[in-house]
């Protein structure tokens, strides 16, 4: 009689430690898929667009690019949002000072690993293996004709409604990314939409 | 008799002039830098050979030499200007600061002083400052001060690699000169004609044992002036690779009897591996030409 209440006791034990188990890997980096229509992606898909606001600040200087363009592949892996960022042209880029200026920036690397996780109920978008070099120039200015190399992984965070991908201060800390420019941790703010270039044109790109 | 209070007057009225020319003249010659800028008082920046000016500050760190462990708690100020960056990445030149000061000079106590007597670090508060009172007063207490060994076109700086984390960011040729009314004015590890040839980094060193490698930090970068000045906080400089010969010049004419007990109670000569200096700074450089426009814009 003892042992069968011992042994009831041990298996609700055991079923709490598992759902406990489950939730925390959900809520850890479970890794959601992307969809089109509600319809998980079949095959791969190229998503093209231009960022409706993205600047890098290293502390003291700001610089913004006028064209943010980005080419991604997508797929999904063993029901894993996946993909690549292809290329990454950058144009008409200048700094918050007067004294810099940009003499060259380019993506370096290429193509950079993407996968879609859910962290604590929100999708992510992390981009690994980010490189990209700028050349500032401006003979006041202290970075001239220096390389500064930004190197890292960056984390963002997308909004299904609007179809956007958010990186911010919050969405690194989320996922736990950072990026580096001279040894320096810096920022990289930026909105991106999600728009579908081949078979899913016009086609609502959720991920969840 | 007017004749002669005329003279006076004139001479007078001569003297004052020669006064607020010599004055004017003055004001005229020095620096009028402002906000950040000042820091770069002493750089030559009016040398046109002169790309950067260097102002650095090691705030802490430690230097291991033989048995003894120097904390450093007296800052010292790293300064001057050097040249355009050559094909191997270190500039081409370092020019001193212009009042000579390239590394001012800031003793630090050596723990245990003269007679090397240190209580054990687990020792309570009460024995700690007796031992320091006693040990580490004017007369037994001994204070190491890290030096140019070598004029300041010795120095090779590289920011690059500073920045990037790797290789050898700072060259310095030092002596420490070990000071106490005992060991006289010129009691000396290393020398101009040998000294210590300190290679710092902010990557990971590569050491020979008993010591092992440590990484070096190039520390959080900010831009001020309107970009025109960069400062590293936080940047840790890094070599415990370098060897420490005997100490010379210790007790003056008794130097012969001095110099064994100094090299035995610091463990002189020290092979490399044993030794370490850590380095934590923070820097600030400038254009040349930035801190000229500065000093131009503001009369």
């Amino acid at each position: 009689m003892k042992s069968s209440k011992a042994t009831r006791m041990l298996l609700r034990g055991i079923f709490a430690a598992l759902m406990l188990s489950a939730v925390f890997a959900a809520s850890a980096g479970a890794s959601p898929a992307w969809k089109f229509e509600g319809k998980a992606l079949e095959g791969k898909e190229t998503v093209v667009g231009a960022a409706i606001d993205s600047s890098l600040t290293i502390p003291g200087l700001t610089t913004k690019c006028e064209n943010f363009l980005y080419k991604l592949t997508i797929e999904n892996v063993s029901e894993t949002g996946k993909g690549s960022v292809t290329e990454l042209p950058l144009y008409n880029c200048t700094t918050d000072t007067k004294n810099c200026t940009v003499k060259s920036i380019a993506a370096e690397a290429l193509p950079w690993a993407v996968q879609a996780k859910l962290i604590s109920s929100t999708n992510y978008i992390v981009i690994e293996g980010v490189k990209v070099a700028i050349l500032y120039a401006g003979e006041l200015c202290a970075l001239g004709g220096t390389l500064a190399r930004v190197t890292g992984t960056a984390g963002g965070r997308i909004d299904n409604t609007a179809e956007t991908a958010t990186f911010d201060k919050a969405s690194f800390a989320a996922t736990g990314t950072a990026l580096k420019a001279l040894g320096s941790t810096i920022e990289w703010n930026g909105v991106f939409p999600t728009e579908a270039f081949e078979g899913h044109r016009l086609q609502a790109l959720t991920v969840s | 008799m007017r004749k002669k209070q005329t003279r006076a007057r004139t001479v007078c009225a001569a003297i004052s002039l020669v006064a607020l020319a010599c004055l004017g003249l003055a004001a005229g010659a020095a620096a009028k830098l402002t906000g950040e800028f000042t820091r770069f008082a002493q750089c030559p920046y009016t040398n046109a050979e002169v790309r950067r000016c260097l102002y650095s500050t090691t705030e802490g760190g430690t230097v291991v030499l033989g048995n003894k462990t120097v904390t450093i708690t007296s800052p010292a100020v790293l300064q001057g200007g050097y040249g355009p960056v050559g094909e191997d990445e270190f500039a081409t030149k370092f020019f001193a600061a212009k009042n000579g000061i390239t590394l001012s000079k800031a003793p630090q106590s050596v723990p245990g002083g003269l007679l090397g007597i240190v209580p054990p670090e687990k020792s309570p508060p009460l024995v700690k400052a007796l031992s320091a009172f006693f040990f580490e007063n004017a007369l037994t207490g001994v204070n190491s001060t890290l030096e140019l060994a070598k004029p300041a076109s010795a120095i090779r700086i590289s920011e690059n690699h500073l920045a990037e984390e790797f290789d050898i960011a700072l060259e310095m040729p030092v002596q420490i000169h070990l000071e106490n009314p005992f060991l006289g004015k010129n009691c000396l590890v290393g020398s101009s004609s040998a000294p210590i040839p300190l290679k710092l980094t902010t990557g990971t060193t590569a050491p020979p044992l008993p010591n092992k490698p440590i990484k070096g930090k190039a520390g959080e970068l900010e831009l001020l002036e309107e970009g025109t000045i960069l400062k590293l906080k936080g940047t840790e400089l890094m070599d415990n690779s370098w060897a420490a010969p005997s100490a010379s010049g210790c007790g003056g004419i008794l130097s012969f009897l001095v110099n064994p007990i100094i090299n035995a109670q610091v463990g002189l000569p020290s092979a490399a591996g044993k030794n370490t200096a850590i380095l934590k700074n923070t820097l600030y450089e400038s254009p040349a030409i930035a801190v000229k426009t500065n000093d131009e814009t503001h009369p």
